[in-house]
């Protein structure tokens, strides 16, 4: 995460869930890279303590071998097996019918030639001559664990280094996978900042213009093109500021004060109504009166403005935009083509978009969304396809 | 009266009790017990060649349908000495019941403490 602190760029949900499944993804690689190394190692040790017991024991199924001979030749004047109190033992016939046993375990493979279960070491032996019918000869010796005890504290520790020093290079790699996405996200950022730079100046001046011309000494056909022209200003002075507030999100400070939302909210229905009114499109208001908010007005404008922007954007011609406010909700509704519900998820992604037929950057929806978030706007959408979407602002 | 009956249920009770074990006593210990080497020696010497039961019957049946100096288990010198037995007379069944009763007379299974 400190690598997009760096980076000054404000990474989109997805990017950073992207960068979480990365990160998860890669800890359990390593994690389970690093548990088979242990577990690897403990083999090695524990076939390395079986080697050097293996001399011992050896040593007591020959003894074992030796008694077990001696007893198959007097069996009929003694039935006692031997036993020794260095080692537990056990004989098998060819079938694997056990044919007595001392061992302290109960489940015995006689597949392997050594090995350690339930902290004891069994030996398996095969004589030459079957004594007693004994095909399999078994010694057990308990296991002291100290063999153990001197490598587990080994383990945990390589574990714990080995994991740290994975989980640095890691950082590196994840480092290095951000480069291409952080510099095409600059290069991006950089071209709407000196693009939109450079449109602010001619955009100003128009609609400057255009508000000081005295509309009403104008005849009808000439006041129809300053209306088309007063429109497209509007237009781009909308996006320039969309994308200014963007590129510039994280140095703008707010200054917040209390705002009377009922006429901020008539305020830009109006200013919207002339290029509403291009695709016959009317609004329906119920706003109640004095309806205050402690926020900054650029920020809060902002926000209705893309609101109804889109409402307008995706709307059928001669469809409306109702617009309600309560004392802690505002909701504007309208007639468009409505949103697929897969697409609601992902709708505050900035540059996400879903419908190509009409313009934008689809950056709208991602200013309000950071507008909310910063005064804890709880936004709701709703969305019927062909019917139309609500979006209900509530504090 | 009555001790003609009583003889006559001794006699009968004495030949089918007779009947009942003896188609390995009458069939392998009659015989071996002329011999100098007792008939448990012989078992030990299967155990310490074949191990499980299953084997052992397996090779003593092979040894009593076919008797050659290949399979026996005995010294080079008790051949010698005694040879190699006759071919049994017994049906695979009966032999193998005689084996069995044998099996069961000697095996180490619950005797060693």
């Amino acid at each position: 995460m400190l690598v997009l602190k760096n980076s000054g760029i404000d990474l989109t949900k997805s990017e950073t869930r992207t960068l979480l499944s990365f990160s998860f993804l890669y800890s359990f690689l390593v994690l389970v890279i690093l548990g088979v190394v242990s577990f690897l190692y403990y083999q090695f040790q524990k076939d390395l303590m079986l080697q050097e017991k293996r001399q011992v024991l050896q040593s007591y199924s020959n003894d074992l071998i030796f008694r077990l001979k001696d007893l198959h030749v007097n069996i009929d004047k003694n039935n006692i097996y031997p036993r020794d109190e260095r080692f537990e033992s056990a004989i098998f016939d060819s079938d694997k019918k056990k044919i007595f046993s001392t061992l302290k375990s109960k489940d015995v493979s006689l597949n392997d030639i050594i090995y350690l279960s339930h902290n004891q070491i069994h030996f398996i032996k095969e004589p030459e001559s079957y004594y007693l019918g004994s095909k399999y000869i078994i010694v057990e010796v308990p296991d002291d664990g100290v063999w153990f005890e001197q490598i587990r504290y080994k383990i945990v520790i390589s574990f714990l280094f080995a994991f740290l020093f994975m989980m640095v290079l890691g950082y590196f790699i994840l480092r290095l996978f951000l480069k291409p996405m952080r510099d095409a996200l600059h290069l991006l950022d950089r071209f709407i900042k000196d693009t939109t730079h450079e449109l602010n100046t001619p955009v100003t001046a128009i609609i400057t213009n255009i508000e000081m011309i005295d509309k009403s000494s104008l005849d009808e056909k000439l006041l129809k093109k300053i209306n088309r022209i007063e429109i497209g200003a509007k237009t781009i002075s909308n996006i320039y500021e969309d994308l200014t507030f963007v590129t510039l999100n994280n140095q703008i400070i707010s200054n917040n004060e209390e705002i009377n939302l009922s006429n901020v909210l008539r305020q830009r229905v109006d200013y919207f109504n002339s290029i509403a009114t291009m695709k016959k499109i009317s609004f329906h208001l119920n706003i109640e009166d004095d309806v205050f908010l402690v926020c900054d007005m650029k920020k809060i404008t902002k926000l209705i403005d893309n609101i109804l922007s889109n409402a307008i954007k995706y709307n059928k011609i001669a469809g409306f935009i109702k617009v309600n406010l309560d004392d802690n909700i505002l909701s504007i509704e309208d007639s468009g083509k409505g949103i697929e519900k897969e697409n609601l998820k992902t709708l505050f992604e900035r540059y996400s978009r879903f419908d190509k037929s009409v313009g934008g950057f689809g950056i709208g929806l991602n200013i309000v969304s950071l507008i909310a978030k910063e005064y804890n706007l709880k936004i709701d959408i709703k969305s019927q396809i062909n019917v139309g979407t609500i979006v209900e602002i509530t504090w | 009266m009555v001790k003609v009956f009583l003889i006559l249920f001794l006699m009968v009770n004495f030949l089918f009790a007779k009947d009942e074990d003896n188609i390995y006593e009458s069939n392998c210990v009659k015989c071996h017990s002329r011999l100098p080497v007792t008939i448990d020696k012989y078992f030990y010497r299967y155990l310490l060649k074949y191990s499980s039961e299953k084997d052992v019957k397996k090779a003593m049946f092979a040894y009593m349908k076919n008797p050659t100096v290949e399979k026996t288990i005995m010294a080079e010198s008790f051949i010698t000495r005694f040879g190699i037995k006759k071919k049994t007379n017994l049906s695979d069944d009966k032999l193998m019941e005689a084996l069995d009763i044998y099996w069961d007379e000697y095996k180490i299974f619950n005797k060693l403490k």
